[in-house]
């Protein structure tokens, strides 16, 4: 599937792009505010911790007495249960921040994907969607909680400590600031370096993990074509130089905590020549030469992290980006106002209001090209399909059988011309009225997780056993459900994939007809069902599309014989259509090209 | 690395998995220990000047204390010339950054050849493993194995492990300078540890029960929208949204729940925690003064003390943590082993590689996985002349498939089952690579590897030639797809690059099949996704070209089988039929029946 290139071009926001997240944070600002202002608090006690130590110093040693000292302790532990209470605040409203932004915007993602058109999911693999979902939201949480917090607490830190130094000496602390513009180069340039490293580390381990995936996944091939060699020569290759790209990530990261620490050994020892000198000359006093050491030690650290976390809000742009670019998607097939006004949206249908779906389609002057293409697949198309009626549609693999089905459906809708359903303009109804009445049967079939009686409820909520049982039987499906050990509470795995291909047809199909749709759309599996089971499934067909309009794709012919009108598609385009005998009247047809190519070799060798 | 090593313990696995690394590791550790003591002795100059030099006390020096002074010029200088001080700081700063990039960057280095040796060996063994092995196996189980649980003891090893010993030597240390300063503050500080170290370790392993429940539900909401996503259409077909939207809700909503609860426990971990540490702190310093006041300690010597107290707070505070992980790792170690400790594939020392051009004989085969539970073959015998083509006709679950990962050895026949031969010899005793080689497979579900179509379809051979790539690629019917791609036989397949159509990836393998020329060539139903017209070019051109190679056609379709010069038919693990095409029709069995249902409706032709 082909990536949005504009992904690469992403413009620079200001404030990180937040103020499209805005929405999505409003009623949790009020939190966000509390939490900042705790935030700040617990910075403002934890850098004030020196100055305990001083006020000990100077006015207990220096003194000789120990005067108050009761009441300096009880002060001091009161400090730190404030700080206790504040932190723990401000620490579990953070990650409730967190979570629930995490989870609004989880919601919202997924919400919006429920209404968006096929022609989305066809230009976008669901990896790449799924992602957007889980992972982006996850990382928008974090940074307005925890780097928010970050920022908060490194920056008030820091500008408390700047004060307390400023208000000790201004001489001495200007040493120490000169030392700051340093330390900040120095990060800025090594994170720039490491965010790049880091990303291309992180796409090697991806593709490591890819190879595992292919050495398990495809061991059979891998086996029986005695690659073991080759598929490991290449894997050591990937490993070596990941290996490579790890070490050399890791010799820039060492310089830059090296570097950092050794700068403010230097910012001490700057503060101990100096303050030296004056406490010696009895400017300062020794327990405020102390405090004042322990800040200029402590004082770069934060620094760093402000920083770091800076450069990590810049990258987590990319995912607001991507994400509020999925928000901002319209549906190509989208209700009218009035459509909604009347029948209500996807998630509050108003059934009351809903006609009655008795199956008449009608295709009226329909042109279509897909949305990612502009060459037209149907050109003044015209086809009138009453109630009842039959459809097949025969043709290649890939010759575009599925458009016409796209259409009924709505999944797509005309260019131009229309689609009529029971004579009225699709487009005059809502989607959800019309899907309410389809029953669709995929060539490969698709299951939840969850029971065998979830599945096949999917399409009718109020079905009850027997009804189950009865559409079981039909497709003869109940014998493979008894033999479940727990009948219809069996789980079916994830995806289905405690079924064979051939069991989850037959259930697909039962689900279909619990439905009880007007319109019905199959398309016909190919090859995962043996021909004695497909008989079967043939037998049910016939039984199941009596009285209903139906479409199937068929690929094998042997099923379209009795279709009431067959559609023969090439290239995209419907180029013969009629009654399987009419069409085999057309010697020169591509109908009859296909069917006799399918039997002939059978029949001269059954007569011969 | 191809010995059939047993690993009994954890130890014994780590140490194999060490092997290369250990040497690095060691030497790593030793410069962490180094910078660990220059970060404890920096505040101890610190402590001395402030308290020798520029205060008056005459407080007992270390011997290091006198050789600096001494260097440096005797106390008096040193007075007028504070700065001599800072140069020393400084120089040991950067002597202490020296180390600090080396151990980093050692430890780097070994803990990145760990991990390379780790997934190499696990690899490599995999790819030896039986294929039976992988039928009990989950893949998303193993491959979390090779990935989290690998990064786990990585991790472990080269973080948590080395940290263990720096913070051993940091808290040994800090003890060590306590004392000489003071014995009594000393243990009351050190009263501290115990409380915090069992304090977190109690809650590391709490906590940690709670965090695999998050994974879980993460897994679940994760897999909520994977299937919403996957299966849009019938979403949409049968108008499920809303139902859609509140289960996808409901789940966010208990998960995110679960979380803050978990959220509520660390913040409160972390912020007793703190208090603890803080009350050390207070604990520290209050009773110093008393100490102080009274003269039994210097201001400088408290200084001193109250920096080593804030020096191993936070190493103490790890303890905990660390020895939790520890029994992760353990875990994880565990969870490794078992992959380790399954046995590869092997040949008996006597295999063969004899020639591959004889007769196949199945003779007596009886087969079922698992150990007898359900029989897969019962007692089939049929023979395969050289140069001849055989159909097999067979139901879901007739065993078709397994007779042919019998024969090509991916599971081997038991001693009781019967026997399969190639030109009289037992298979068993011919040496699998080999065997395999010569034996070109196409299975029905093909599997494309992400590369190249060139280098998929010339996969299995040493050098590649477009020329031969395109040859196997026209008698595939491939090669006028392959050149409608933009990118033509480079196109890239799989996760990043392009789908192809089942048909596509049949055609592939086909191919990538027909380029190694095997004496013996197999087509497990793998014409299934091809459409009619295609699948008999393929067959028109295969009998072209490939004459001489012993063919076996297994397939629903009659008209695949029809041409074959012998067919079997296969039905619950028992051949029931067998003859050519029109011997079965006469038969009027199963054959006849399944040529019926398909030739419905053709007989419309002539009318």
């Amino acid at each position: 599937m082909p990536e949005n290139n504009t992904e690469k071009t992403i413009t620079t926001l200001p404030f990180m792009g937040i103020q499209r997240l805005m929405p999505y944070l409003k009623p949790y600002l009020p939190k966000m505010v509390i939490m900042i202002f705790l935030g700040s608090m617990v910075s403002l006690v934890d850098s004030s911790i020196p100055l305990f130590n001083r006020y000990a110093i100077n006015n207990f040693i220096a003194k000789g007495t120990l005067k108050g000292i009761g009441i300096f302790t009880a002060v001091y532990a009161l400090v730190l249960v404030c700080k206790l209470a504040m932190d723990f605040t401000s620490a579990y409203m953070c990650g409730e921040i967190e979570m629930s932004v995490d989870r609004d915007l989880r919601n919202a993602a997924f919400n919006h994907l429920q209404e968006l058109s096929f022609s989305y999911f066809n230009q976008n693999n669901v990896g790449y969607i799924h992602a957007r979902v889980m992972s982006d939201t996850g990382k928008i949480g974090v940074m307005v909680a925890w780097r928010m917090m970050d920022i908060v607490w490194n920056g008030s830190y820091i500008l408390f400590v700047l004060i307390v130094m400023l208000s000790i000496n201004v001489r001495l602390a200007l040493y120490i600031f000169a030392l700051v513009p340093i330390a900040v180069v120095l990060v800025i340039y090594f994170q720039k370096h490491l965010i790049v490293l880091n990303r291309h580390i992180r796409e090697l381990n991806a593709a490591i993990t890819g190879n595992f995936n292919e050495e398990i996944t495809g061991a059979k091939a891998i086996k029986t074509l005695v690659v073991e060699d080759k598929i490991q020569k290449d894997f050591m290759d990937d490993t070596e130089n990941y290996r490579k790209n790890a070490v050399h990530a890791t010799h820039y990261s060492a310089i830059f905590t090296a570097s950092v620490t050794m700068l403010s050994s230097c910012a001490l020892a700057l503060a101990l020549w100096r303050g030296g000198i004056i406490t010696m000359e009895g400017v300062m006093e020794i327990g405020t030469l102390s405090v004042f050491l322990s800040y200029a030690l402590g004082i770069l650290e934060p620094i760093q992290n402000i920083i770091v976390t800076i450069s990590e809000l810049v990258a987590v742009q990319v995912n607001v980006e991507r994400l509020t670019r999925l928000l901002n998607t319209e549906s190509d097939v989208a209700d009218s106002k009035e459509v909604i006004e009347k029948y209500g949206d996807t998630f509050n249908p108003k059934k009351e209001n809903w006609e009655e779906l008795y199956g008449d389609v009608e295709f009226k002057d329909v042109s279509f090209h897909y949305p990612d293409g502009t060459e037209y697949v149907l050109e003044n198309f015209n086809l009138k399909v009453p109630q009842g009626t039959n459809v097949a549609i025969v043709g290649e693999t890939g010759a575009g059988k599925s458009t016409l089905v796209n259409l009924v459906c709505r999944f797509f809708e005309p260019t131009s011309g229309q689609v009529l359903i029971d004579g009225r303009d699709a487009k005059e109804r809502s989607q959800l009225w019309l899907h309410s009445n389809i029953g669709y049967v995929l060539q490969t079939p698709h299951l939840f997780s969850g029971s065998v009686r979830e599945n096949l409820k999917y399409g009718n909520p109020d079905a009850t056993d027997e009804e189950i049982w009865e559409a079981l039987k039909l497709v003869s499906a109940d014998g493979i459900v008894k033999s479940m050990d727990n009948g219809l509470d069996s789980d079916v795995g994830e995806g289905g994939d405690m079924l064979s291909t051939g069991q989850k047809q037959l259930l697909s199909f039962a689900r279909a007809i619990l439905a009880n749709p007007r319109i019905l759309v199959l398309d016909e599996a190919t090859s995962s069902i043996d021909t004695v089971t497909e008989k079967a499934i043939q037998d049910a067909i016939s039984v199941v599309i009596k009285g209903r309009t139906s479409f199937m794709i068929a690929h094998r012919l042997s099923t379209v014989v009795d279709a009431d009108v067959i559609l023969v598609v090439k290239d995209g385009k419907i180029i013969e259509r009629g009654r399987h005998k009419e069409l085999m009247k057309n010697r020169e047809g591509y109908y009859y090209q296909l069917f006799s190519r399918q039997f002939e070799e059978m029949s001269i060798k059954a007569m011969g | 690395m191809n010995e059939n090593k047993k690993f009994p313990t954890r130890g014994g696995l780590v140490l194999y998995f060490l092997k290369g690394s250990i040497g690095l590791f060691i030497v790593a550790t030793i410069f962490s220990m180094v910078v660990a003591f220059l970060d404890m002795v920096s505040p101890k100059i610190i402590q001395y000047t402030v308290d020798y030099l520029i205060g008056d006390s005459e407080s007992a020096m270390p011997y290091y204390m006198q050789l600096i002074i001494s260097i440096t010029g005797g106390k008096e200088y040193l007075r007028n010339h504070l700065f001599a001080i800072a140069l020393v700081v400084i120089v040991i700063a950067v002597i202490c950054a020296i180390f600090r990039y080396f151990n980093k960057l050692l430890n780097s280095m070994a803990a990145e050849r760990l991990i390379k040796r780790m997934r190499d060996i696990l690899f490599e063994h995999i790819s030896h493993l039986p294929f039976s092995w992988h039928g009990q196996n989950h893949t998303g189980d193993i491959i979390q194995r090779c990935t989290s649980d690998v990064e786990t003891i990585k991790m472990f090893l080269s973080e948590q492990l080395t940290s263990l010993f720096r913070i051993l030597i940091m808290v040994v240390l800090g003890i060590a300078f306590m004392l000489q300063i003071d014995v009594r503050l000393t243990i009351v500080s050190a009263a501290f540890i115990p409380v915090i170290v069992i304090y977190s370790l109690f809650f590391h392993n709490k906590i940690g029960s709670a965090f695999r429940k998050a994974d879980i539900e993460e897994g679940k909401l994760s897999a909520i929208a994977q299937e919403n996503l996957t299966g849009v259409r019938v979403v949409r077909a049968f108008g499920r949204e809303s139902y859609e939207r509140q289960r996808f809700e409901n789940k966010n909503r208990d998960y995110t729940a679960f979380w803050i609860q978990l959220m509520k426990l660390l913040s409160a971990f972390w912020t007793s925690n703190d208090l603890i540490s803080g009350f050390q702190g207070m604990t520290v310093l209050v009773l110093g003064s008393v100490y102080c006041v009274r003269g039994t300690i210097t201001v400088g010597e408290l200084i001193a003390f109250i920096s080593y107290n804030a020096m191993i707070s936070w190493p103490v505070r790890m303890l905990g943590r660390v020895i939790s992980e520890m029994s992760k790792a353990g875990v994880s170690v565990d969870r490794l082993r078992e992959i380790m400790n399954a046995d590869i594939e092997k040949d008996s020392p006597s295999a063969e590689k004899a020639p591959l051009d004889g007769d196949i004989e199945f003779k007596n085969v009886s087969f079922s996985y698992d150990n007898g539970t359900a029989e897969i073959l019962k007692n089939v015998s049929f023979k395969v002349k050289a140069g001849h083509t055989v159909g097999v006709l067979g139901g879901t679950g007739s065993g078709k498939s397994t007779l042919m990962y019998l024969l090509d050895r991916l599971y081997d026949l038991p001693e009781n089952g019967g026997s399969i031969t190639i030109g009289g010899r037992d298979i068993r005793s011919i040496d699998m690579h080999y065997l395999r080689k010569n034996i070109g497979l196409v299975l029905q579900e093909p599997f494309l590897f992400s590369r190249t179509l060139m280098e998929n379809i010339g996969i299995t051979q040493k050098s590649t030639d477009i020329k031969d790539i395109r040859r196997a690629a026209k008698l595939a019917a491939l090669d006028e797809t392959i050149r409608n791609f933009d990118a033509g036989y480079e196109t890239f397949v799989g996760e990043r690059g392009v789908t192809l159509s089942g048909g596509q990836k049949q055609r592939t393998a086909i191919a990538q099949m027909l380029i190694a020329k095997p004496p013996i060539m197999i087509f497990d139903d793998a014409l299934s996704a091809v459409d009619t017209e295609t699948d008999a070019k393929i067959r028109a051109a295969l009998n072209e070209n490939t004459g001489g190679a012993t063919t076996i056609l297994i397939s629903h379709r009659i008209t695949t089988l029809m041409h074959a010069d012998h067919i079997i038919v296969l039905n619950h693990g028992e051949l029931i039929e067998e003859g050519t095409h029109t011997q079965l029709l006469e038969k009027n069995g199963l054959y006849r029946k399944i040529y019926d249902i398909q030739v419905q409706g053709g007989g419309d032709i002539s009318a």
